[in-house]
């Protein structure tokens, strides 16, 4: 671990103290995870103090933990993921929340710390299904109106459970079901013995 | 009465259908329609080196200024009633070229649950071009098949 890295986990956890639930250093990237209850109070201090100044929020997406790693995830199935950049002070740092609650995942917006997680939010939603308490505005941002289902829970199936046709009867664009057998690939996975271990981190 | 005199005159006989076709051809005005990747060959297709203008096929901006429709990329589940209503917007007689394996049947993402698998479930198409994206010389050739394709067709004498 670079000094540079030390120093920052140093000051995370001088600062934040015990609302850190876990700190990980990998690949040469800090990873701080945070109870839910913890996140707003979390994040305005990563912003404001003096020593850390994460100024920009780069982006924040949701994760389904389910089947991970062949299946021996023990923890909620869902996470929001945040990547937070400090320009004064040139590091950067992952925020880790999971929602509590696996059938009506909810995690607090960020939106009031940082105005450019409303629409990472937004998608977050619209593809995971995880609720943004406290979002100003959480509407579906990129799939169909009236899209029903979140498309990237690994529950989904991949083509969906309709399709669009043009019915002429009707002289309008409808929804039927599903004509076509599904097909689902499962990528075979070849990982030797320290892949991806280029000596950092 | 004879032509026999006439023709000598500089006068040429034709069909009116010939020349209502002749002139159909020469005039494809497109509904610019552009959506992915295939946008961008479509682009190539109508600048200075392959120069569409040649042809007589001119973007347009508008879909009733227009009676070619290229649908150039992948049409998505969200996009397909405006796609639909563009077309339903252009005069007849209307023509659609369907660009791309995306726009002809899905593609790479013919199983996804976004996409709508081919375009011609949405309008009628008169001419597949295949590629993935197919090249401008390729959009050219589909061009030159629909305009053979319209000399083709009785619009008078039916």
């Amino acid at each position: 671990m670079s000094t540079r890295l030390e120093r920052l986990s140093d000051t995370l956890r001088n600062v934040l103290g015990a609302r850190i639930d876990k700190l990980v250093v990998d690949r040469g990237e800090v990873s701080i995870e945070v109870a839910a209850v913890n996140v707003i109070e979390t994040a305005r201090l990563l912003r404001d103090n003096d020593e850390l100044h994460f100024e920009q929020l780069m982006d924040t997406c949701g994760v389904d933990y389910r089947d991970y790693g062949d299946g021996i995830w023990r923890g909620p199935r869902f996470a929001a993921v945040s990547q937070l950049l400090s320009v004064s002070k040139n590091w950067r740092v992952r925020l880790r929340v999971f929602a509590p609650d696996d059938g009506f995942p909810v995690v607090p917006t960020l939106t009031q710390i940082w105005p450019s997680a409303n629409w990472f939010e937004r998608e977050a939603f619209d593809l995971f299904g995880i609720m943004f308490s406290g979002h100003p505005d959480l509407r579906r941002i990129l799939t169909d109106y009236g899209f029903v289902g979140h498309p990237f829970r690994k529950d989904f199936p991949i083509s969906g459970y309709v399709e669009m046709r043009y019915d002429p009867d009707q002289g309008r664009v409808i929804y039927q079901p599903v004509t076509i057998e599904p097909r689902e690939n499962t990528p075979r996975i070849i990982r030797e013995e320290n892949f991806g271990n280029v000596g950092n981190g | 009465m004879s032509i026999e005199g006439v023709l000598q005159e500089g006068f040429v006989t034709t069909t009116l259908d010939k020349v209502i076709n002749w002139t159909r051809t020469g005039s494809l005005w497109p509904m610019t329609f552009g959506l992915a990747c295939c946008a961008i060959e479509m682009i190539h297709a109508g600048c200075s080196r392959y120069d569409l203008d040649r042809f007589g096929i001119v973007f347009r901006p508008s879909p009733r200024q227009s009676d070619l429709m290229v649908v150039a990329g992948t049409l998505c589940n969200k996009m397909a009633p405006a796609m639909r209503k563009v077309y339903d917007q252009m005069p007849e007689p209307r023509w659609v070229v369907s660009m791309g394996s995306c726009a002809n049947g899905g593609g790479y993402y013919h199983y996804s649950y976004s996409v709508v698998r081919g375009c011609d479930r949405i309008v009628p198409v008169d001419v597949y071009v295949p590629g993935c994206p197919p090249t401008a010389e390729a959009l050219l050739y589909g061009l030159v098949q629909l305009q053979n394709k319209i000399k083709r067709t009785n619009t008078i004498a039916r």
